[in-house]
């Protein structure tokens, strides 16, 4: 047996959110028919809101509906630190942790050659080229601790040293609250490598 | 299909819906193989957390899978060796290996030495060895070991030894064959003195120059025409 076209329609577009296969799109698309008509047609429009107005901000590449996203226009911001991030999601992740106030630039992505990703993919020259007109002092590696992650955090930093930035990485090592007989070996290897002087923060 | 406790490397690590990751493997006894390990990204006490971190490119692992179609279920995975920790322009290196191994190796083809071999240049790389030569001599051997291998002192046509003072080309059936003193390119030419000095362990700069482009070459032969993403990392620096 097989839905009528329009159901048919419905349940194959929500296949295209991740982890959503055929069983759990029918369920949703039945689900949302039978009881959430108005919370449906409020997701259809704020899809197609959200699908036409939503672009990349001229100078971090984040989500957002203007030109300028809103902590790329914040004033009270430090101008002269640039954190390099791979995702939006970790650019909330640090604006979560309160401890940073300066601005952001997102990769969207790795570099990963076996994925077809090299610098040009992840707007490297944009980067250069911000660093270079808004008198950048300090550049922030915040690239996920993974060897792709790493690779992007070295070919970046070598792009900008050469134009004479900072660049720092950020540090990685033990979690809070962990226990050290739970921290895998490679962890633990990086954490010793870069331990510090008890007493210099 | 159940496969116990099989020596690996990680060649490439994607994210899988939520909390999972889809992993190439290049294992001892079975070749490439793509596993999915659920729940690999959870974090916490639970089973899973610290399976990310061995899951890594480079990582030499041991592991257990089971299923019969071509994606298969890692159900256990734990650590070998430790890992070489790849820094920089070796780092670089270990990236295009792993994009030419993942674009050369056919699934479940088992080819032990070659493993021992992957396994080895890694080690090199980590240990700062000559990058440049690490990888003619993993690019020579692979070759040899997947069937394409040619002699670096022989006219492949003729059987006669390199010549110095003369001129080759590469073909992919014979290897280096004599060059007709006009005929060729001189970017597809490669003079007999700086391959005989190669293949004597004399590593100067115009035999490592002429072993690249030759290397080159004979790669293009089996990655067909899609340039290689890797490549464009060395271009910068």
């Amino acid at each position: 047996m097989s839905f009528s076209p329009l159901i048919e329609n419905l349940v194959d577009g929500l296949r295209c959110l991740p982890g959503v296969g055929p069983k759990s799109a029918q369920r949703m698309a039945l689900h949302l028919l039978e009881r959430d008509r108005e919370g449906a047609t409020a997701l259809a429009e704020s899809l197609v809101a959200a699908m036409t107005g939503v672009r990349h901000c001229q100078q971090c590449r984040n989500f957002s509906e203007e030109t300028l996203c809103s902590i790329c226009r914040d004033q009270r911001r430090d101008n002269k630190t640039l954190c390099v991030v791979e995702s939006p999601s970790d650019v909330m992740a640090v604006e979560q942790s309160g401890s940073y106030r300066g601005q952001y630039f997102v990769l969207m992505g790795h570099l990963s050659p076996i994925d077809g990703i090299g610098p040009e993919e992840i707007g490297l020259d944009q980067l250069q080229s911000r660093v270079a007109d808004e008198d950048v002092t300090e550049v922030i590696l915040a690239t996920n601790p993974t060897v792709e992650g790493e690779a992007t955090a070295y070919y970046v930093g070598e792009l900008l040293r050469a134009d004479g930035v900072t660049v720092t990485r950020i540090a990685h090592g033990v979690p809070l609250g962990g226990e050290l007989e739970f921290v895998d070996g490679n962890t633990l290897a990086h954490a010793l490598s870069g331990r510090r002087e008890v007493g210099i923060t | 299909m159940k496969v116990v406790l099989q020596p690996a490397l990680v060649l490439h690590t994607r994210a899988w819906r939520d909390t999972s990751l889809l992993v190439e493997l290049f294992t001892r006894d079975h070749g490439r193989v793509a596993v999915v390990a659920k729940g690999a990204k959870r974090s916490g006490k639970r089973s899973g957390s610290g399976m990310s971190a061995l899951l890594q490119p480079f990582t030499p692992i041991l592991c257990s899978w089971s299923g019969r179609s071509d994606l298969k279920n890692l159900t256990a995975c734990e650590s070998r060796l430790a890992a070489p920790r790849l820094v920089g322009k070796a780092l670089y290196c270990g990236l295009y290996l792993n994009e030419i191994l993942a674009r050369l190796l056919q699934p479940e083809d088992a080819n032990e030495v070659l493993f021992t071999l992957y396994e080895q240049v890694l080690q090199q790389l980590a240990q700062g060895a000559e990058l440049d030569l690490c990888l003619r001599e993993f690019e020579y051997r692979l070759l040899i070991e997947l069937g394409y291998g040619f002699e670096l002192d022989v006219d492949g046509e003729s059987g006669e030894p390199i010549q110095s003072g003369e001129h080759y080309q590469f073909h992919p059936d014979y290897g280096l064959t004599r060059a007709a003193p006009a005929g060729h390119a001189r970017a597809s030419r490669y003079g007999g003195d700086d391959l005989l000095r190669w293949s004597a362990g004399e590593f100067d700069l115009p035999a490592r120059r002429c072993a690249k482009r030759l290397m080159r070459e004979a790669l293009r032969q089996h990655l067909g025409d899609r340039p290689l993403k890797s490549r464009e990392l060395f271009h910068v620096h």
